[in-house]
């Protein structure tokens, strides 16, 4: 009796200790963010743009979705080209916001606003992987950086979400 | 008399905008042993593997930044500086880098392709205010001496690091972010698809004549 209570705990062990591994691991051998691009009519500076792609870099490194997490228009090995995706999109809508709606309405009114929309393609084949709509809404007195930061984590967070669950 | 009195007038005038200059003076952050940070790469960036390797030589560096103070990262809490010009730093990177994969030549002459490079940004670039966003942003004309011709090659490297409400604290942030975002454009440039396109046009079989090692192999 004891030994088989012994082995049944053995094996919940093997397998857990294995499932935490396969869930802990990258999904994708390199990644590549782009700048984005503007939709017309969106008046962002072109240091935005800077401060969204390192944004969106820092936050891939974070997420341990990618083993490496490559600079724009880097080389890759065509051996890993298949394991290996490119981050691109576009800024769809901006809207600075008004402090005096935000102060005399309230309930989310004058809310600077940034609408985002991004595809994960695969390198290779440059078969899209997930495509994702982000939208992001800060007060109106805060630095317009601050977007770019959230919807940085946002998408990276979308992509965990749909890409999570294909492993290597 | 009356002259005399806006003569004094001028005089006083003068002396405000002085007063006032000299205190805009004494804001400026100074250089201090202990408001200097060393930028260096830590490790030399492993260049990719070209099918004809050419030996590079650097040059130049030259600063296109429009920076009066290039030395001054940050200009709050008593100054940031950088003890050597980032003009010097990239170029220190570059050869370390190049040397490392065996693609520096020993001098000007010897070498396959020259590299002049425009350093555009060097330092903490616009944030949220949240974080530390480091930039180094550079281009390189590749230029074949012997017959003339020139590819552009660009090169930017981001990073960004957490903020800091200490004063050391920041200097180490800062620090780091900046020595990361240096490696990252070396990477950028060493592993970029521009340079690899720029070898293959301007490094011909040709020119296997101008590299004595190439010649024996």
């Amino acid at each position: 009796m004891r030994i088989w209570i012994g082995l049944v705990i053995l094996a919940q062990l093997t397998m857990g200790g294995y499932s935490a591994a396969k869930g802990e691991g990258p999904v994708f051998k390199t990644a590549e963010a782009k700048h984005f691009n503007a939709a017309e009519g969106v008046e962002l500076t072109p240091a935005f743009y800077d401060y969204f792609y390192a944004e969106l870099r820092n936050e891939l490194k974070k997420s341990k979705l990618v083993n490496d997490v490559i600079g724009e228009g880097e080389a890759v090995d065509d051996a890993d080209a298949a394991k290996s995706v490119i981050i691109n999109g576009t800024v769809t809508e901006y809207k600075k916001g008004s402090a005096v709606k935000n102060a005399l309405i309230g309930f989310g009114a004058g809310m600077r606003s940034l609408k985002v929309d991004a595809d994960v393609q695969r390198r290779s084949d440059k078969q899209t992987l997930c495509a994702m709509q982000v939208h992001v809404k800060v007060a109106p007195n805060w630095n317009e950086k601050t977007m770019a930061k959230f919807a940085a984590q946002q998408i990276v967070k979308d992509m965990k979400k749909e890409l999570g669950s294909q492993k290597k | 008399m009356r002259i005399t009195g806006k003569l004094a007038g001028n005089l006083a005038l003068a002396a405000a905008v002085l007063g006032i200059h000299a205190g805009a003076m004494a804001d400026e952050p100074k250089p201090k042993p202990e408001n200097i940070i060393n930028v260096h790469l830590t490790e030399a960036v492993a260049s990719q593997k070209f099918e004809r390797a050419p030996k590079f030589w650097i040059s130049d560096v030259t600063d296109r930044s429009g920076n009066p103070q290039p030395m001054l990262v940050l200009k709050s809490r008593g100054g940031i500086f950088l003890d050597r010009e980032p003009t010097a730093i990239v170029r220190e990177s570059l050869e370390e880098s190049l040397k490392s994969a065996n693609l520096l030549a020993g001098d000007a002459n010897s070498a396959n392709l020259v590299v002049r490079v425009y350093l555009f940004h060097f330092g903490l670039a616009e944030t949220s205010g949240l974080d530390f966003f480091g930039k180094v942003e550079f281009s390189a004309i590749v230029k074949n001496p012997k017959t003339g011709e020139t590819a552009e090659v660009k090169a930017v490297g981001t990073s960004i690091a957490k903020g800091a409400a200490r004063k050391k604290n920041a200097q180490k942030n800062v620090q780091e972010d900046l020595e990361e975002s240096l490696k990252d454009a070396m990477r950028n440039f060493l592993r970029g698809q521009q340079l690899k396109d720029a070898v293959a046009v301007l490094w011909k079989a040709g020119d296997g004549a101008a590299n004595p090692e190439a010649k024996q192999q």
